[in-house]
């Protein structure tokens, strides 16, 4: 018996379906992970049984009595809750403040909400200060606030989007505990994830869609890896995807290209040193929070250094110092966000416009005046390279898929020529077949003979890439380990000591 | 979706001013006359000229606040310098280097120093403002000097039967959109107001852009004031306290061009400084009070506003995630 079913649910955009006719059931008491690449529909069917969106046609039943639901309060008054990627919490308000803000009184006492904010958590085991500003929080934290305010409105069911996308391992260890605990007050969960391993370990059924349609549901028992991704991509990927590493050529460094000694900044990167060679794909794993980020931008001048105990920079054995990204580009080093909508690409403007504008900053197109000839052109050229897919080279960027997205950043980049490529999470966000077409990618971009390095929190992304690992812990490079004798424990155990 | 769902701001307030044109052709005796139309162009096209000066700015993510201020001062100590027997050409570069260096430091303040641009040229506009009078003259208006009356010529002339300032107007038109279009500083200072972070990290020369774009809004604004002066031949300094700014960016804004950069064109100017001309026409014929039109103005800015909010509606959940 169901407790929450939605029967042959479709939601249309402007005459697109995103959801077409899917039928899924939640059983009380179960973890259920909704699964699939980007765009499949995952968001949409939760938003219309979390009261978000209204279903264009189809049903939804609760506790065996149809229901509607147009607004999220009337959903929360039902008892289902979701909880966002993007927190919905009062950053300047303190975590109780936060906890009590909807409820239906006009004024409440800071004491009175402090102790009983403390009680709660307690209640529930989360290790969260009732005083604390949630501004000062970590995201796993954060999170906690989230569910402990969902479990206060007495939410029966809790509906979970990305919820570990942005939490450090430890967090997630965490999370998952409290999912557990969750269970077993008997609140019905559902989960929808990037992450395979994730559902696989937490879950008790899984359902996979595949283009706004339910391909398969089973319990979890069932699954293995394998067969996920096979119902995601409707083909098997895992292989070309994350294949047995220890099976592929490592390749020879060429030149030394970067040689990074004794740079500091703040107390973010703290005296480290490396260097990144030519021809070969260097991994840096580092958890959230261990530097590589910044020691990647310090190194692409997007963030400046102490002009005197900054340390040193050379690149082909000449010493630079960027203090803004424009000459480190001129000398073709390029930075590739990880986060593209805050700094990859621009909203407004085309894919064309997009590539178009990397190839003038980058000093390829010599004249003061643009060429629409040559913007066509290469939008074409990379159109084609990259297998980006959109109706045309006008489309805006901020209406393709997230992977397409990240092909029209690193298209921006690439037609800039570069000698040394940072890529930071260049598949965060990325659909699966994606991820294998960019990994493609970088594996050309070494074989070309360019400096290529790869920041990334997935242990199995920085094995099948890497000739060589780097491990960042506390704002420093601290192991380094040959791509192919690496293993997942051994970095780990690297990062996070 | 009905057949309104792609309607954009621009094509709104085109149709917004087509149907007030229609009502006033019908409804006003006189309106309908190619007097009055060349009347009514004259007359916005110097708020056009500035539109287009603060458009280059919002379109950077920016506004500047002190167009206006250095507008006047500028222009009135070129009329001074004029007035004392300084050579035409002298004076006029005077004026246009001193544009120039308000601009320069509007832009070095908000680019370099980091300050907000609505600070920056609301703090600068009244500097210069008191600047001008405290150092380079004591009265409030200046007129133009007898033996350069031919200059009145840019404001007050016509060639084949058009005014001056509408040829003006359309050459300034035709250089901003040249700019924006054509050239490579144009594209970057589109990328910079679509988004800085993104701009910096491509290797966009972020802050010389926007010093740029401070002064060319400054130059633009010289010619506007050229233009204001010839037409009434004097320049009023105290136009730098008055609520023209807020015109004109009412003129942009109306037009379609967010203040959230990187959105709009040259197009949205004309745009909107047709249907502010068209409106401030019909209300000047219809003898309403000056108050009043203030009211009008300020309803109708907020209706396109509305009504573009309506038809185009912000979807910020979709926006964050992009994912359906």
């Amino acid at each position: 018996m169901a407790l929450l079913e939605l029967r042959n649910g479709t939601k249309e955009y402007r005459g697109v379906p995103a959801v077409k006719d899917v039928t899924f059931a939640l059983h009380q008491g179960e973890v259920h992970a909704l699964l699939g690449e980007n765009g499949a529909g995952k968001s949409t069917l939760t938003k219309m049984l979390a009261g978000v969106v209204e279903p264009t046609s189809g049903e939804i039943w609760l506790d065996g009595e149809r229901v509607t639901l147009p607004t999220p309060a009337e959903a929360l008054k039902r008892g289902i809750a979701m909880v966002y990627q993007e927190t919905s919490l009062v950053p300047s308000l303190t975590v109780a403040q936060n906890l009590y803000l909807t409820d239906r009184k006009w004024f409440h006492r800071l004491r009175g909400i402090y102790i009983a904010g403390q009680q709660f958590l307690q209640s529930l085991n989360f290790h969260v200060d009732p005083t604390a500003l949630v501004s000062s929080l970590g995201a796993g934290q954060k999170q906690m606030v989230e569910i402990a305010r969902a479990v206060h409105h007495n939410a029966r069911i809790i509906i979970f989007d990305e919820p570990t996308a942005t939490l450090t391992p430890e967090e997630k260890h965490q999370f998952f505990a409290l999912v557990d605990r969750l269970r077993q007050r008997g609140v019905s969960i559902v989960f929808i994830s990037h992450a395979l391993e994730e559902a696989l370990q937490i879950s008790d059924r899984i359902t996979v869609m595949r283009d706004g349609q339910h391909v398969v549901t089973d319990l979890t028992s069932a699954f293995d890896r394998e067969k996920i991704v096979r119902a995601m991509v409707g083909r098997s990927l895992t292989d070309e995807l994350y294949g047995r590493h220890e099976d592929r050529a490592v390749r020879r460094p060429a030149a030394k290209t970067l040689s990074v000694q004794n740079l500091s900044m703040g107390n973010v990167v703290r005296n480290t040193s490396f260097s990144i060679f030519a021809g070969q794909i260097t991994g840096v794993f580092g958890l959230i929070g261990s530097g590589r980020t910044e020691t990647a931008k310090v190194v692409a001048g997007v963030l400046k250094r102490d002009f005197f105990h900054g340390g040193q920079v050379r690149l082909d054995g000449r010493a630079v110092r960027y203090r803004v990204p424009r000459p480190a580009v001129r000398d073709g080093i390029i930075y590739v966000t990880e986060d593209r909508k805050i700094e990859g690409f621009f909203e407004t403007m085309s894919i064309a416009e997009n590539i178009y504008l990397g190839a003038l900053a980058g000093g390829q197109a010599k004249s003061a005046t643009v060429s629409m000839g040559e913007m066509r052109r290469l939008a074409q050229e990379w159109i084609g390279a990259l297998n980006i897919k959109a109706i045309n080279a006008d489309a805006r960027v901020i209406e393709l898929s997230g992977g397409n997205q990240q092909k029209v950043v690193v298209a921006k980049a690439l037609v800039q020529k570069p000698r040394l490529v940072i890529f930071d999470e260049p598949t965060r966000g990325v659909d699966v077949g994606a991820i294998a077409e960019i990994h493609q990618l970088i594996n050309r971009l070494a074989d070309e003979g360019i400096a290529v390095m790869v920041i990334s929190s997935y242990l199995p992304e920085v094995l099948t890439l890497s000739d060589r690992i780097l491990v960042c812990r506390q704002g420093r490079i601290v192991e380094e380990f040959d791509g192919r004798a690496a293993d997942e424990e051994t970095i780990m155990y690297a990062a996070v000591h | 979706m009905s057949i309104f769902g792609r309607l954009t701001q621009e094509q709104i307030v085109l149709g917004l001013a087509v149907l007030l044109c229609i009502g006033f052709s019908i409804a006003l005796p006189g309106f309908l006359t190619a007097n009055n139309l060349l009347n009514l162009l004259r007359s916005v096209s110097i708020l056009g000229i500035l539109g287009v000066a603060m458009a280059l700015v919002v379109i950077g993510r920016g506004i500047d606040l002190s167009l206006i201020a250095a507008m006047a001062i500028s222009v009135a100590w070129t009329l001074q310098l004029i007035g004392t027997g300084m050579p035409v050409a002298q004076a006029a570069v005077i004026g246009v280097v001193f544009c120039l260096a308000v601009g320069m430091i509007n832009g070095f303040l908000i680019a370099y120093v980091e300050i907000p641009a609505i600070f920056a040229t609301l703090a600068m506009g009244t500097a210069v403002y008191g600047f001008g009078r405290y150092f380079l003259f004591n009265l409030d208006v200046l007129y133009f000097p007898d033996h350069a009356r031919y200059l009145l010529w840019l404001g007050q002339g016509a060639v084949l039967g058009v005014p001056v300032p509408i040829y003006l107007f359309a050459g300034v038109c035709l250089l901003a959109f040249l700019f924006l279009r054509q050239t490579r500083a144009g594209r970057y200072l589109r990328a910079v107001g679509d988004n800085l972070a993104a701009a910096r990290i491509s290797g966009v020369p972020a802050r010389p852009i926007i010093v740029l774009q401070y002064m060319m809004s400054s130059l633009i604004g010289f010619v506007a004031g050229i233009v204001t002066a010839a037409s009434v031949a004097s320049m009023n300094t105290r136009i730098a306290n008055s609520t023209f700014v807020y015109d004109v960016i009412l003129v942009v804004v109306l037009g379609g061009i967010g203040l959230s950069g990187g959105r709009g064109g040259i197009r949205n100017v004309i745009v909107g400084t047709l249907l502010i001309g068209v409106l401030l026409n019909g209300m000047t014929i219809m003898d309403i009070q000056y108050t009043l039109q203030n009211v009008i103005k300020s309803v109708i800015l907020l209706t396109a506003i509305v009504i573009d909010t309506i038809l185009n509606p912000r979807d910020e959940q979709t926006a964050q995630q992009g994912d359906i």
